[in-house]
């Protein structure tokens, strides 16, 4: 018998382009944002309220992307930002390798911002860096709260939960409690934010944590007005 | 179901190291897979199976060890196994916990058969 020693990542050659796709949006100071979710749980609809917050003060570029079809990035290219979109083909979630050609489109750009829509999809993209700085995760009241305890690594990975359709709330037998307690159990204090996508609920604040880690990424101290 | 591109890369790792060594048959590839990597070892299994027909790799095992969810304490520096997906240690119930072992994603090594002798080597 001949044992050949090998110890390699199964994921090392997705980890290496990330670190790649970091690097290049570091130098530029470019702030990263890799949104996911399960679908339909909302995730362009917060797109559409959110990033025309964020571009009042930014520059805000967006990699799209989907099995197929190109209806979200349509969604987005309507608030006038630059939108790449990218179909993933099958596949159930964007790798490092995937979005690295857009990635470096928008370092050649004018860009402060760079937000990743991701597939809708709990476990795979989980699981796939694809360079961001954080994870914004949403999980909307209709999925019920028992998510946490069925896709740990996704909740443990996220850095900002957007708990999203709370307007639904009444018509479901979803507790916020028990989700926020769940979501904690797996990452505990995790942050939790509140959001109506068709009423607006809490999109300003989720725009505020998003600009506080923009401007810690920049290392500034106030952030600077789009010229 | 990302296990199909990553039994693609298991073996395209394999067969980079396989053509640096003479060897035989290959008979398992020992990989490592924490509890909370993001990895069905069954779904890998299959798409290993179905990936590695035609190629050298064919009619290879693929052993799995599984490595448990732990944490360590940055509050009393114990190492403690995680729970129901509860990250919380153990020994004190500190938050304040990182984690030690369960997210490994690892190609370990590669069993083969010895090289068949080439010219004197043949059995009788």
């Amino acid at each position: 018998m001949h044992l050949i020693d090998v110890q390699s990542g199964l994921l090392a050659h997705n980890d290496a382009v990330a670190a790649e796709n970091r690097a290049m949006l570091a130098q530029r100071g470019i702030y990263a944002l890799n949104v996911m979710s399960a679908p339909g749980a909302g995730k362009t609809s917060l797109l559409e309220r959110l990033l025309p917050l964020l571009a009042a003060r930014w520059r805000v570029a967006v990699i799209e992307g989907d099995i197929v079809g190109s209806a979200d990035a349509e969604r987005l290219q309507r608030l006038n930002l630059p939108v790449e979109q990218i179909n993933t083909g099958g596949a159930c979630h964007l790798d490092a390798r995937m979005v690295h050609p857009a990635v470096h489109a928008v370092v050649h750009g004018p860009a402060d911002v760079l937000v990743f829509e991701n597939v809708g999809n709990l476990v795979c993209p989980a699981e796939f860096d694809l360079g961001e700085d954080d994870a914004l995760m949403l999980l909307s009241v209709t999925e019920g709260h028992d998510k946490p305890k069925k896709y740990p690594l996704m909740f443990r990975r996220a850095g900002l939960l957007v708990l999203n359709k709370v307007d639904l709330l009444a018509m479901t037998d979803f507790s916020v409690e028990e989700a926020v307690q769940a979501a904690r159990d797996v990452h505990p204090g995790l942050e939790v934010i509140r959001t109506s996508c068709r009423t607006g609920e809490g999109v300003a604040d989720v725009a505020a944590w998003v600009e506080r880690r923009i401007v810690a990424k920049r290392g500034l101290g106030v952030p600077p007005v789009r010229g | 179901m990302h296990e199909a591109g990553i039994a693609e890369y298991l073996i395209e790792v394999a067969e980079q190291h396989l053509q640096r060594v003479p060897h035989g048959p290959v008979r398992r590839l020992h990989v490592r897979i924490g509890e909370m990597a993001g990895v069905n070892p069954d779904s890998l299994d299959f798409a290993f199976e179905c990936l590695s027909k035609g190629t050298e790799l064919e009619g290879a095992r693929l052993d799995v060890e599984r490595v448990p969810l732990q944490l360590d304490c940055d509050a009393c520096g114990r190492r403690t196994p995680v729970a129901d997906y509860v990250f919380r240690c153990g020994a004190c119930g500190s938050e304040t916990t990182r984690i030690a072992t369960g997210r490994e994603l690892q190609f370990v090594a590669i069993d083969a058969d010895d090289p068949a002798e080439e010219v004197t080597g043949a059995s009788h």
